[in-house]
């Protein structure tokens, strides 16, 4: 038995002699150690599974643009808290030219790691930490949320509008602070109410705080729920409610409730970064991409006109218009 | 009023048809910590044999065959092979989600798709058939486990297997009898949270449903009525929350969020002193050679 141990410990330090030394060595020693360029490779980490139709779902489309235009070799996987760095480092030991992470969370973890490859660049979707090979996209989402709140003011009957969001984060936080303001300039004193599950897979939880925020009186509502969000439009389909869709283009849901979606158009964004890290023109910072840019949206359901009240349509057409010319600024909170 | 004690029932039934099922595996001393995962298992397959069937009771009968499968797998490590029931029910959990999330993505695709399907049909105040059948299948359980034969030997295998195998029961058999049950109300729990209460799926949507279905167990004191009792509270507390967040009173929703099982917790505390929990309770059986 104490035999059986003890070999097994001389076996188990070999190995980590060898596996582990050769990692140490790549991490510590000079850029060459870094496997040359063998083919453009790109690297994607998301918080949640790629398939939640909302955030993540956006950059894999993203990262498969990059793959498809760009011929690069890509590659991803979620993670969160502690894995962040260990994932941002391994794509880095293997010849990864560019590691996204599709969060504010992974700002602080790509600069820090950046510093130990210079040939990788790390960029987070928001964050404000930025080096010469780290830095930021941020997508003003808020622009897209901000219409969506005069559209839901505008619109609603009652005067109340409802938020519901998956986890607490601040960027969601701030896209529900631009949809608030939107809705109060176009009704001064309406009231919007926000309500979070925790969670961005539940959809029954989801479902349930649609139904509590519309038995108050609410008759639209907005959501940053992702994977949940069919909960919402379900909800709102029951109770003869409007609901707004988000990140991705959600007019088509079968649920047949959305006005209009507030999207991100991120596909043109992660290409044109990929092609300045690829051609080495990348200098880092935070680069923000708004409605002006072309990657934020806000969209239609030509199906529902009918339920928009007359002149509503234009109004949003001359504050887009605004948003893009410079002369009206949406809140944005930095995190 | 009745459509609003309804909407709480449907609510909290997913949870409720588990804790069920889970009260008569722990009374047989079977801890069935892959709830979770076949409950996962069992709303992806529900979602797929409704979408494919157009018939969501046949895709609740999907949910269940799939649960009883790994239920079956489940009794194969811990009572054949007397493994520890906590790292097969483990493995189960890990198993569920990976199968179900790499079989929802090849069928909708790698970005994933908000996915609407036909929900149980509903009647009057918005009750359903499996909705009906929970109270039925709680009274069953209670009376299976306090008013039959089998019922004892069950709770004695759950106590002290040595001596009910000494009085002619096979415990192995009784565990897995217990096992079925419990694995079959996991899928309905989970095919409820598919077809009755949302007609929709996503990846992991149990989260962590089934491991509140176990602390509901206890929560319960291991009896049938007062488990639905205590999953129907959390269940209630739960949609308060979400009413006290929408009328935006300033509390932090963490907060909120956090309360029902605040409140499981204050009333273990409370209520749990005792020696409730069956004595043999995930303890392997070996028979002494």
């Amino acid at each position: 038995m104490t035999k059986g141990f003890l070999w097994f410990t001389v076996l188990a330090l070999a190995l980590v002699g060898c596996t582990g030394g050769g990692g140490g060595s790549t991490t510590t020693s000079s850029p060459a150690a870094q496997p040359a360029d063998a083919g453009f490779k790109v690297a994607l980490l998301t918080p949640g599974p790629v398939s939640d139709a909302g955030w993540s779902a956006m950059a894999y489309r993203g990262l498969q643009a990059i793959e498809k235009e760009l011929g690069a070799e890509v590659n991803n996987q979620q993670a969160t808290d502690a894995q962040i760095r260990d994932a941002m480092r391994s794509y880095a030991q293997k010849g990864y030219r560019l590691v996204i992470g599709h969060g504010f969370e992974y700002n602080g973890p790509g600069v820090e790691v950046a510093k130990d490859f210079p040939n990788t660049v790390f960029v987070s979707s928001s964050g404000a930490g930025s080096s010469a090979n780290a830095g930021a996209i941020r997508f003003g989402l808020e622009e897209g949320f901000y219409l969506a709140g005069m559209a839901a003011a505008l619109t609603s009957k009652t005067g109340r509008l409802a938020m519901i969001g998956g986890p607490d984060v601040p960027s969601i936080r701030s896209t529900f602070k631009a949809f608030k303001a939107g809705a109060e300039a176009a009704k001064p004193g309406i009231q919007v109410s926000d309500s979070f599950t925790g969670k961005n897979d539940d959809i029954a939880a989801a479902r349930q705080a649609t139904l509590a925020a519309l038995g108050q009186g609410a008759d639209v509502v907005i959501h940053q729920a992702n994977a949940a969000a069919q909960g919402v439009f379900d909800a709102a389909k029951e109770k003869g409610a409007l609901a707004f869709g988000a990140n991705l283009d959600q007019n088509d849901n079968p649920s047949g409730v959305v006005l209009a979606s507030a999207v991100i158009v991120a596909e043109p964004a992660f290409v044109a970064l990929a092609r300045s890290v690829k051609d080495g023109s990348y200098k880092g910072g935070v680069q923000l991409m708004a409605m002006k840019d072309g990657a934020i949206d806000f969209v239609w359901n030509p199906a529902l006109a009918s339920r928009v009240p007359p002149g509503v349509a234009a109004r949003i057409d001359q504050a887009k218009a605004d948003i893009k010319a410079g002369k009206l600024a949406v809140p944005m909170d930095q995190f | 009023m009745i459509e609003a004690l309804v909407g709480l029932l449907r609510f909290a039934a997913p949870v409720a048809f588990a804790a069920t099922g889970e009260t008569v595996g722990q009374r047989a001393g079977v801890i069935n910590i892959g709830l979770e995962g076949m409950m996962l298992g069992a709303a992806y397959f529900a979602m797929l044999g409704s979408l494919t069937t157009g018939s969501p009771a046949v895709g609740l009968l999907c949910g269940v065959g799939v649960a009883l499968t790994l239920g079956a797998v489940q009794a194969y490590f811990t009572l054949r092979l007397a493994v520890d029931q906590i790292v097969v029910g483990t493995a189960l959990n890990l198993f569920a989600l990976g199968l179900t999330s790499t079989l929802y993505r090849a069928r909708f695709g790698g970005s994933g798709q908000l996915i609407s399907v036909p929900r149980l049909p509903q009647f009057g105040p918005g009750l359903d058939a499996a909705l009906v059948a929970l109270p039925v299948l709680v009274v069953a359980a209670a009376w299976g486990l306090f008013r039959t034969k089998w019922g004892l030997a069950l709770r004695g295998v759950g106590e002290y297997p040595a001596a009910v195998e000494a009085a002619g029961y096979g415990v192995a058999r009784l565990r897995f009898q217990a096992t079925v049950v419990g694995s079959a109300l996991a899928g309905l729990g989970g095919g409820y949270l598919a077809l009755g209460v949302t007609g929709s799926f996503a990846e992991n949507m149990t989260a962590g449903r089934g491991f509140v279905a176990i602390a509901m167990v206890t929560f319960g004191r291991w009896r049938p009525a007062w488990v639905l009792a205590a999953c129907l509270l959390v269940g209630w507390v739960d949609s308060l929350q979400y009413e006290l967040q929408a009328r935006g009173l300033g509390i932090p929703a963490q907060i909120l969020i956090a309360l029902p099982y605040v409140l499981a917790l204050v009333v273990l505390v409370a209520v749990g002193k005792g020696t409730a929990a069956p004595a043999a309770l995930a303890v392997p059986y070996r028979r002494e050679r």
